[in-house]
């Protein structure tokens, strides 16, 4: 401080000198644009000149400088300089942006960046500033509602795991529309998980044609880009992130109904089965209050069998239950999950060198029991200038993940924990009890016995029997080890001037190995055991050889030509194993089985080579053409149809710069742009689709065997997309409001089809080329600063997508598939179901629109014809899973040091087929759970309600499949939220640190939907099932620099 | 100069970083090319073992389409003497008659019959139509395309009983059958009478017959060989009413076949090993070509631990049960109280419960499964005689079958009808869970009936719910033809619906 003074006092002097020599003394005060905090130690130095002078520690300053002449650079380490010409005024306040918002001057696209100003093309960029708070593990979690036109589904708790992302719609009916990962310019074989968030420096979103197209035969589905971060010249930053968090489960359970419900509701639906011409109701009753406990097996309560429902069909009043405390299946499978994610990365350089390095840990335990993700990962990126014509680089990363993974992989498998626990009913402990005293039975140990569902003779479960996901997830092993290691390099030389010649090479290595073993005790493993392993080795290069040339002539005329050649390469070697007849307990090595069950072995390779050309010509910064041009070759077709062309041509117009009309002084900048071209989906699954294959591995006993598998297709190529863009994009009022509106057009043609062949012929089907779809929409983003002030800003950045999906052509006229019918002319995601009508008030039997009148199960009402018969139930559209719109609104607020950032994603609209609720509605298995929403039954002739007769073995009828199970499937979903504070300027120098941010962060907050339970976002096609329902992330985190 | 040196240096860094021409011809290494199965016998040979593969391999990704095991059951659960425990699973729809008569469904049995011979058939083909240019021993490509002609024609048998109209020797059969499928190709074919199919199927017998005839062993009972081919004609022959000819087949198999009729020990062993004596046809399994939860064990057997036999354990017909005699040993194969069940662990155990199958390795669900056994061929002998009137010759080749398995048996003295019943009752006994019982109700032109037995009436309804009974020559004997297969072959005329 005293040193401050001092040299603030010599500056004065020196100011006072210098003032006698015609000069004029300037102020002001130098601010973050970001926070406001004011900014010490800010270089501020005249043009052109060694008069400079340091802000204060209020971020003041005053420079002695000639009259009316030049322009004062304000610079500071990390932030970009700013040049202020100084004119007629005395007091200049600057406020100076930080480097990581300088990532928005280029856009990173398809081998090279691009000027935003003009590029032709539709790009969203996502920069590493919204990443540096959110606790996500996989960085597709990042990319929710934070782009206009990409869809983000609700993701996984899993740990490791990501949602799925669309972009612009779904262009494919059978394969792939996830969208080309690229990582440092190069697609990427690994896994998203591989990648540390924190070692993001943007990722840019490929939207339409212009911009994607030279990734050729794999960009139909857009392209995401993410590039890892680089070092910084003329500094060194050191930089910690640190981030402490606990995991809950973030979409609750659906409420079901509890044991004294749930008696007399299935009582009621044996009760109804009961009645018919020869017994009457009252009968019935008596019998099931009778047979009750004999159909589900548990008395869970301290009253006689024959007791426990009243022939009234109410709760016997003494009833009380007797393990009431051991009924919650879900409590037993869930946890406290947590999250540690730590990071220490240097980055710095010299004049002619820049390096990156960094080494993360995570490690996640999720909220569900035997579940969880732990990550080591590190990241070597080395740029150098060895000449002034010659540029190298390299960028080594490699990450070692272990994970044991809930068995989430089958929906409706008995070792999902979702599955099991949503669907046993609630009078079935996790533990044995005393059926007399309900006291928990006790081992040897004094321990507690899981309750196989058959413990004594008086108790069987007629729900799972003899299955028991708390013991089967902790028995059961299913788990991975995974080691990446990817690498990229490059060498770049400058020569005549303008051109540059680059070479790339990359490589992805992964190394897979996974356990699972199934105990012994109970469950599918049982009594013998298995254990089996997978490994493989996945290896992917790519290497290309880039030409460019860029000009500027006479001052107008950009020019900008890009020529290419490219290899991929991927190759994959798989083995896998499993045996059973576990010799010794707790030994899970495959030696310790006795039986080997299969051992297998497979190679796949899969190659593209590619040339490619790109052309830019800007005039005076107002009018830009574009053309790009692709030729891919893949091994996965047949040679003479292999080759493929892709390409797309764009302009844009930047009309603010337009010199024959003004734009008002409130426009900054209006561009318009378009751009069409095709471009084509290879990734059709099989990667030898073309071939008529025998399949190896039906061996005979000790013989030797193969057999028919696929007939072929030698006219078989890729999925084609031909898509138009248009746009607007703009910045107003002196850039506080920036945003832009598209307008889309994509359309596949082409599509692969698994044509149908006659069964007779022994091969079910062949894929074909046949087939067409257009998906068309607009999206709208306005990003602005609603309020601005020196101390408060609140900055909103809003996104909105609507978009229509149609089949133009199949290859059928229908197809029904699941809950869909694809047919020409509808949606890929419309529903197709039986037309729910009501609940009869006589009787209680479900209604549904009939097909035809059929005296013995139709009513006319009104002027409709109804059925309580299924099969006589007509089918009908019933709404699509595509919502009206969606999109993200993040509101940002900064005050002082405090910034508080609050991501919500909504979609509004479109229909949602609960499956799992109907599951819960259904009264047909004795021991399934049930929801609340069944109290609301019919129960007798004259009730008003929505929800029919229990009867058990007519469920077929009363809770069919049909649109009774649609519910609205919009939402609104608090996806982020973070509260952060800048430590003072003043306080983080004197803790000698550059930067302190600590900050409070939440993720999968609330998600608002139409009922409780409902993963609403789980897939794009309105459907759900047993998923790992995604985690809610609380954490605390702090990111340092010195 | 240096212009030279960049130009030079550019244009070899394109030129040469191209590859190959071949760098896009890629192949799988888990499978073979169409064109190399037919280079050679040995090739050939493999894929004749890929189809005897085929019998016990999963279909359609389905948990009860397990190969030829899976029709077997199929086959019982449409018939009365296969009775649940609990209906709510596996083979629920089958046992009630919905599950053949459900055209759209591809996950139905009709659709599962259907595609799993016809998978074979053209599997079959290839081998039959293309081994011209084959290199290798004559004998071998004899042995591969008798095989294939014998497979041919069992898969045509077991589909025109399904889907047409029994034959009747009584009447013209030219009521509608299946497609003949007799080349490779994916051109749909019209249905062939039920008089035609029959005729080819004849003719691919006598002509895989011819070359079976005079080669060297088979290799494994998996494989057909010329007196498995004659008990297959015997099979065919029933089926036509053609007793001569079933007689002479069967006889002729029994001669050629070198099989014994099983001990008493043998008999409760569990019918899980093809190297039982009585057994002539079966597929094996290794315990490394397991068919986990879709073989027929884990569905059929007493002791694996699968949820099916945990919860769903298989019984007899207790009606049919009461007429084994208690000297039989077949007596044993099932148990009335329940008691003796080696049920898995958390299985229940039920009355009359079956223990005739049982897994060998409580660790793995496989099992051989027979396909044909020495007892079918007296069976099939003697109805073939008693219906001729040949009763004394009948009752005869029953009782050297029965002696071996109730050493109390009396040869019957029954003639005529009696005893044409008796052999009947015998074949439900000894053949029971073993895939004869629907065919044999069609053949026999036999009504189905379920009542005054042990079954539970809630699961064991046929075609509507209440209903235990469906009248012989019903509508619904006919499998509905897989609407997969109407879409596509527009000359397909479906049945009755």
């Amino acid at each position: 401080m005293k040193k401050a003074l001092l040299l603030s006092f010599v500056l004065m002097l020196a100011l006072i000198t210098q003032a006698w020599a015609q000069n004029k003394t300037v102020t002001g005060r130098v601010t973050d644009l970001t926070t406001g905090e004011a900014m010490p130690g800010v270089t501020v130095r005249l043009q052109g000149t060694t008069t400079a002078a340091p802000t204060d520690a209020s971020g003041n300053y005053s420079i002695s400088v000639p009259a009316s002449e030049g322009k004062l650079v304000f610079s500071f380490i990390g932030y970009i300089n700013k040049e202020v010409a100084i004119g007629n005024q005395s007091t200049l306040n600057v406020a100076l942006a930080s480097d990581t918002q300088n990532l928005n001057e280029v856009v990173v696209v398809a081998y090279g960046t691009a000027d935003p100003a003009t590029f032709t093309g539709s790009v969203a960029q996502i920069g590493a500033e919204k990443l540096s708070q959110r606790p996500v593990t996989n960085v597709t979690s990042a990319i929710a509602g934070q782009a206009a036109g990409v869809q983000v589904s609700g993701g996984s708790g899993q740990p490791g795991a990501g949602p799925d992302i669309r972009i612009r719609g779904f262009s494919s009916v059978n394969y792939a529309n996830d969208p080309l990962y690229v990582v440092d310019g190069v697609p990427y074989t690994a896994g998203l998980s591989n990648l540390n968030t924190e070692d993001i420096a943007s990722i840019s979103i490929l939207k339409d044609a212009a911009s994607t197209a030279l990734y050729g035969s794999r960009a139909t589905n857009g392209v995401v880009m993410i590039t890892t971060k680089r070092g910084k010249k003329n500094q060194v930053q050191v930089n910690v992130r640190a981030l402490q968090g606990v995991s809950s489960r973030a979409v609750p359970e659906y409420d079901r109904v509890n044991a004294q419900e749930y008696y007399p509701l299935m009582w009621e639906a044996y009760r109804n089965s009961l009645v018919n011409a020869t017994t009457t109701r009252e009968q019935a009753s008596q019998r099931a209050t009778n047979d009750i406990k004999g159909l589900l097996g548990y008395n869970p309560f301290n009253v006689p069998d024959n007791q426990i429902v009243r022939t009234d069909g109410t709760l016997n009043p003494e009833a009380q239950l007797l393990w009431g405390d051991d009924l919650d299946w879900e409590k037993a499978l869930t946890r406290d999950g947590s999250r540690s994610d730590y990071t220490v990365s240097f980055n710095g350089g010299t004049e002619k060198s820049d390096y990156y390095v960094s080494l993360g840990y995570l490690k996640e335990k999720g909220y569900l029991i035997k579940s969880d993700f732990e990550r080591f990962s590190g990241r070597m990126n080395v740029n150098t200038n060895l000449t002034n014509w010659f540029k190298a680089g390299v960028n080594v990363n490699y990450t070692l993940t272990n994970s044991n993974q809930a068995s989430t992989g089958s929906a409706t498998g008995f070792v999902n924990p979702f599955f099991f626990s949503r669907g046993i009913g609630p009078i079935y402990p996790v533990y044995q009890h005393d059926p007399a005293t309900g006291a928990y039975v006790l081992d040897a140990n004094g321990e507690r016995i899981y309750d196989l569902g058959g413990s004594s003779p008086t108790m069987t479960r007629p729900v799972y029997p003899g299955r028991h996901i708390v013991a089967e997830t902790e028995f059961n092993n299913n788990l991975y080890r995974r080691n990446v290691l990817g690498g990229r390099t490059y060498g770049e030389i400058t020569f005549l001037k303008d051109f540059k010649f680059t070479g790339n090479f990359a490589v992805d290595i992964t190394n897979y190995e996974e356990q699972t073993y199934e105990n012994t005790i109970v469950g599918d493993g049982a009594p013998a055991g298995r254990a089996g392993r997978t490994l493989y080795n996945l290896t992917s290069y790519t290497a290309n050889q880039l030409l460019n040339y860029n000009k500027t002539l006479a001052g107008v005329h950009t020019v900008d030509f890009l020529l290419g050649h490219e290899n991929y390469n991927r190759s994959f070697d798989n083995l896998d194993g499993s045996k059973s007849g576990e010799i010794i307990a707790d030994n899970t090595e495959l030696q310790n089985f006795g039986t080997t069950n299969s051992f297998n072995t497979y190679h796949q390779d899969h190659r593209i080579e590619s040339y490619f050309g790109r052309a830019n010509y800007t005039f005076n910064d107002k009018y830009t053409v574009s053309g790009s041009y692709r030729r891919d070759g893949s091994s996965r077709f047949y040679k003479d149809v292999r080759w493929g062309s892709f390409w797309s041509v764009g302009a844009s117009w930047r009309l603010d710069k337009e010199t024959f009309f003004t734009m008002p002084t409130w426009v900054d900048m209006v561009k318009l742009r378009s751009s069409y071209g095709q471009v084509g989906n290879e990734n059709i699954g099989d990667y030898y689709a073309w071939q008529a294959l025998y399949t190896l591995g039906r061996n005979n006993g000790p013989e030797a065997g193969f057999s028919q598998e696929s007939l072929g297709n030698q006219g078989l190529i890729w999925e084609k997309n031909n898509s138009y863009d248009a746009g607007v994009e703009f910045a107003l009022f002196r850039n506080r409001l920036s945003g832009s509106v598209e307008y889309f057009n994509r359309e596949s043609e082409d599509l692969l089809f698994e044509v149908q062949l006659p069964l007779s012929s022994g091969v079910a089907s062949r894929i074909e080329n046949i087939g067409s779809m257009y998906n068309r929409g607009l999206e709208i983003r306005l990003a602005g600063d609603i309020i601005k002030t020196s101390a408060f800003t609140w900055n909103l950045d809003v996104n909105w997508t609507t978009y229509k999906n149609e089949i133009t052509k199949l290859p059928y006229d229908e197809l029904v598939s699941g809950t869909k019918k694809l047919k020409k002319g509808r949606s890929l995601q419309d529903f197709w179901l039986r037309e729910y009508y009501g609940v009869d008030p006589d009787n209680g039997d479900a209604l549904y629109r009939a097909i035809t009148y059929n005296e013995s199960n139709s009513k006319i009402i009104g002027s409709d014809t109804v059925t309580s018969n299924a099969n006589n139930a007509r089918y009908h559209y019933a709404g699509s899973a595509i919502p009206k719109f969606s999109g993200g609104v993040t509101n940002t607020f900064t005050y002082k040091g405090f910034t508080l950032s609050a991501l919500l994603t909504y979609s509004v609209g479109g229909q949602f087929y609960d499956s799992q609720y109907a599951t819960l509605m259904n009264h047909g298995t004795y021991g399934g759970a049930m929801h609340e929403d069944m109290l609301n039954r019919w129960q007798n002739p004259g009730d008003i309600t929505n929800v029919p007769r229990l009867q058990v073995g007519n469920t077929a009828n009363l809770a069919a499949a049909s649109d009774r199970w649609l519910t609205d499937a919009s939402y609104l979903n608090f996806r982020s939220v973070s509260l952060g504070y800048n430590l003072p300027a003043a306080l983080s120098t004197r803790l000698k640190l550059r930067n302190v941010n600590i900050f409070a962060t939440g993720e999968n907050l609330a998600l608002i939907t139409k009922r409780k339970g409902m993963n609403v976002a789980q897939t794009f096609s309105g459907t759900t099932s047993a998923v790992y329902v995604p985690a809610r992330v609380l954490s605390l985190g702090m990111n340092l620099s010195l | 100069m240096k212009k030279t040196i960049y130009s030079v240096f550019l244009a070899s860094a394109l030129v040469f970083s191209s590859c190959e021409k071949d760098y896009l011809e890629t192949a799988p290494t888990n499978a073979v090319t169409a064109g190399d199965v037919l280079s050679s016998t040995k090739n050939a040979m493999a894929a004749l073992n890929g189809i005897h593969r085929l019998l016990y391999s999963q279909f359609n990704s389905s948990q009860n389409q397990g190969g030829e095991g899976s029709m077997k059951i199929m086959m019982d659960a449409l018939g009365e003497d296969w009775v649940q425990t609990l209906g709510t699973s596996w083979w629920a729809s089958e046992h009630n008659w919905t599950s053949h008569r459900n055209a759209t469904s591809t996950s139905s049995y009709n659709h599962a019959w259907y595609y799993f011979y016809y998978r074979i058939i053209a599997n079959a083909n290839v081998l039959i139509n293309g081994l011209d240019a084959a290199t290798g021993p004559a004998a071998e490509k004899q042995m591969v395309i008798g095989e294939a002609l014998i497979y041919r024609a069992w898969c045509h048998f077991q589909l025109v009983q399904a889907f047409g109209e029994r034959y009747d020797a009584g009447k013209t059969n030219d009521q509608l059958g299946v497609p003949l499928m007799l080349t490779a190709t994916t051109e749909g074919q019209p249905r062939a009478t039920v008089e035609k199919v029959y005729e080819q199927i004849n003719k691919d017998l006598d002509d895989g017959i011819t070359m079976l005839t005079g080669l060297e062993a088979r290799p494994a009972k998996s494989h057909f060989n010329a007196a498995v081919a004659k008990g297959i004609k015997a099979r065919v022959a029933l089926a036509m009413q053609n007793w001569s000819v079933a007689a002479t087949a069967a006889q002729e198999a029994i001669q050629q076949s070198g099989a014994t009729l099983m001990s008493r020990t043998q008999y409760t062993s569990g019918f899980n090993s093809i190297d039982n004596p009585e057994w002539i046809w079966g597929s094996m399994m290794q315990a490394d070509q397991t068919n986990y939860f879709y073989s027929f064990f884990a569905y059929m057997s007493a002791n694996y631990s699968s949820t099916a036999i945990r919860q769903n354990p298989k019984k007899i017909n207790s009606v049919l049960y009461d007429q084994v005699p208690a000297t039989d040993i077949r007596k044993e194969l099932w148990d009335p109280t329940g008691a003796s069940i080696p049920a898995p662990p958390n299985g229940v155990k039920v009355k009359y419960g079956q223990k005739k199958f049982l897994v060998a390795n409580t660790s793995l669900s496989i099992g051989d499964v027979p396909h044909m056994r020495l007892a079918e061929l007296y069976l099939i002998l003697a109805e073939a005689e008693a219906r001729q009137g040949m009763s004394a010759a009948a009752a005869t080749h029953l009782a050297t079958l029965l002696s071996a398995r109730n050493p109390s048996y009396v040869e019957s003295t029954s003639t005529g009808q009696d005893l044409v019943d008796e052999i009947l009752i015998q074949r439900r006994v000894e053949l029971w869970g073993e895939g004869f019982r629907f065919l044999d109700l069609k053949r026999t032109n036999s009504p189905l009936d379920r009542t005054g037995a042990n079954h539970i009436p809630q699961w064991a309804w046929a075609l509507t719910g209440g209903n235990f009974t469906v009248a012989a020559g019903a509508k619904e004997w006919q499998f509905l033809f897989p609407q997969a297969e109407i879409n596509v072959n527009k000359a397909i005329v479906q049945n009755p619906l």
